[in-house]
């Protein structure tokens, strides 16, 4: 099986640990992961998507085409990545007029969106084209942590276009999937809500955003977790470095480590805590990997 | 201007009130709500726009108070309980539900109502008054109404003081959201669940039931002048509950761009567009994860854009092609934006 592997910005720019443990996961699940050489940002879903909806269908349409030339479904770990790339794939599909007016764009520089490839998240992949008995058969030590899984927003929203989940609302995908290394679940308050830090929320209004993510770390808090378990490296930077912003604004002590999916699987399957960049993470996440290898 | 009445402006847009003479019934403001106008996000941000929004005014001093629960504190001074801002919300909420109970009924009596407000306004109103509304107590009536107004924000248009006919409405505007495919914005009979849902609505002036209706009767200007339309982290919350399956998402995206064309754009966000031109990603590589990524194995430069400058020329011809350029005001020879 081959998989065009989408990179995207944050993660490879950022926290390549994610990279790293995601490339070592799929070469133990003998699944290649080609290079989509060129590609670019997906683009910010909240800046192109908000300023001029032909540009970011353009630039993602052009990141569709690396992918129908290597003739390969397209994976991205990032929810935004995953939002912008499936929403344009699915319109260009859909909607011939749309098409017709993107391809003139793409004739310019040489390409053609031909409409021939999926556009699948990380985690879906994991759940329907790996299946969770292959995924425990990887796992080296069962994982004691307890964890707050953060799903986001564009991972299976809207509903009735990416149809991930039933009820995007009350999901299991991420739980499933975080048991599986050993670690466990725990439920907390609006665990659906989001981090804050989309729409282009982020880069306009820190304040609000950080606001957003003080009620998810509270909540969290409150159920006791050791850890938060995303599926967005935008999130993870929300609850990473926004953790930070939320205590230097509130006079708190949030200390709660952030691991994406792929991080959490890369412990599971042996790798260091320096190979999964955790050392470059903004919150310490040393005591959470103690106590998930109980050392 | 006071504080209050600042902040107040800032929830309804109605920053020019007190120039038009219109009271505001929030002339008490009590001495411990009191915020710096430094606090106020300052106009810099996005040019031409016409409200502001606060950026957490209050957290830094009291975290467990939010910005709603400062204009209910000035409203319901007479409650001698301001110290404790749990204990108001929870007194507003009773007298607003009361309130709602007798809207119906008193529909009719708004337009006087609006003549007399600033009448009504210098009258002291007690808490009980609400309960005791009844049809022929009109005085009292009018009086919960104009209570009403003030502290309920505009949720929805029948609260607006501004009264809009034909002439406000551009059925340009509303036509672009059903030429885009969005005709479900026709199919919202306000319900509300939408702002319910909304985590942005709980603590900005997001109030996205309004910007649905907004949209459909083609108020342009009070849809794209507005910065609450650029609250919204696109969480699609509201979409998921919504009972009539409005693209409410699509709604707001659609609307941002006709903003965003009109000239209304955050400079932070114009610089995310700036960097994508100049590298092709958003967030571009830095030394410091070029040394981590090296450490643990990786090449040292991603497979994207910025390893192949080719792929860059694209994504920089897409922009021109687009007018994208031209739209953010990016300036080739400094590869930043004009001004």
């Amino acid at each position: 099986m081959e998989i065009a592997y989408f990179l995207g910005c944050i993660m490879n720019n950022r926290y390549p640990g994610v990279e790293k443990a995601t490339r070592k996961l799929f070469e133990a699940l003998d699944i290649e992961l080609k290079d989509m050489e060129g590609a670019s940002c997906c683009p910010a879903p909240g800046v192109f998507g908000s300023f001029d909806e032909e540009t970011w269908a353009t630039i993602a349409a052009r990141n569709l085409t690396l992918a129908e030339d290597i003739g390969a479904d397209i994976m991205t770990e990032c929810n935004g990545c995953f939002g912008s790339l499936f929403e344009c794939n699915h319109m260009l599909k859909e909607n011939e007029e749309k098409k017709a007016e993107i391809n003139a764009n793409l004739a310019e520089i040489g390409r053609e969106f031909k409409g021939t490839v999926e556009v699948k998240h990380f985690a879906q992949i994991l759940r329907d084209d790996v299946g969770f008995e292959k995924l425990a058969s990887l796992i080296e030590k069962p994982l004691d942590l307890n964890v707050a899984v953060h799903y986001g927003c564009h991972f299976l929203k809207p509903t009735n276009t990416i149809g991930i989940e039933e009820q995007a609302e009350n999901p299991s995908i991420l739980d499933d999937l975080v048991e599986i290394t050993g670690a466990k679940s725990i439920d907390y308050k609006d665990k659906m809500m989001c981090c804050g830090a989309g729409g282009g929320l982020r880069s306009r209004d820190l304040d609000v955003t950080t606001s957003f993510t003080k009620e998810k770390l509270d909540h969290m808090t409150e159920a006791g977790v050791d850890a938060i378990v995303n599926v967005c490296p935008f999130c993870h930077l929300q609850f990473d470095q926004g953790q930070t912003e939320v205590n230097e604004r509130y006079g708190t002590d949030f200390a709660i480590p952030v691991f994406h999916l792929a991080q959490l699987y890369g412990l599971a399957m042996g790798l260091s805590a320096e190979e999964l960049t955790f050392d470059a993470q903004k919150i310490d996440a040393t005591p959470a990997i103690k106590k998930a290898l109980g050392e | 201007m006071t504080i209050i009445n600042r902040l107040k402006s800032l929830f309804t847009g109605e920053n020019d009130k007190e120039e038009k003479g219109i009271n505001n019934d929030v002339s008490n403001t009590s001495d411990d709500v009191q915020v710096t106008s430094s606090q106020i996000v300052n106009d810099d941000v996005v040019s031409g726009t016409k409200t502001t929004v606060p950026r957490d005014p209050v957290v830094k001093k009291k975290p467990e108070v939010d910005k709603k629960d400062l204009t209910f504190k000035s409203d319901i001074k007479p409650l001698e309980e301001t110290a404790n801002p749990e204990k108001i919300v929870e007194k507003v909420k009773e007298i607003t539900v009361s309130v709602e109970e007798t809207l119906e009924g008193a529909k009719e009596l708004r337009i006087e109502v609006e003549k007399s407000a600033k009448v009504i306004d210098e009258t002291p109103v007690e808490e009980e008054t609400v309960e005791e509304t009844s049809e022929d107590n009109v005085e009292e009536v009018k009086e919960d109404l104009n209570k009403k107004e003030t502290k309920r924000d505009t949720m929805t248009l029948l609260t607006d003081k501004e009264l809009l006919t034909d002439s406000n409405r551009d059925p340009d505007f509303t036509a672009e959201f059903i030429d885009a495919g969005i005709e479900t914005v026709k199919h919202c009979f306000q319900c509300g669940t939408c702002s319910g849902s909304c985590p942005s609505g709980r603590r900005t002036p997001y109030k996205v039931r309004q910007i649905v209706r907004k949209c459909l009767l083609g108020l342009k200007e009070e849809v794209i002048t507005d910065d609450a339309l650029w609250m919204c982290t696109t969480c699609y919350t509201c979409q998921e509950r919504c009972l009539r399956s409005v693209k409410i998402v699509e709604i707001i995206k659609k609307a941002r761009n006709i903003a965003a064309h009109a000239g209304y754009m955050a400079k932070p966000h114009k610089m995310t567009g700036v960097f994508v031109m100049n590298t092709g990603h958003g967030v571009p590589i830095n030394d410091a994860t070029k040394a981590l990524r090296t450490k643990i194995g990786l090449p040292e430069i991603p497979p994207t854009t910025h390893a192949y400058p080719e792929a860059l020329a694209e994504v920089q011809k897409i922009c021109k092609i687009t007018g994208f350029d031209e739209l953010i005001g990016y300036d080739e020879a400094t590869g930043g934006l004009k001004e």
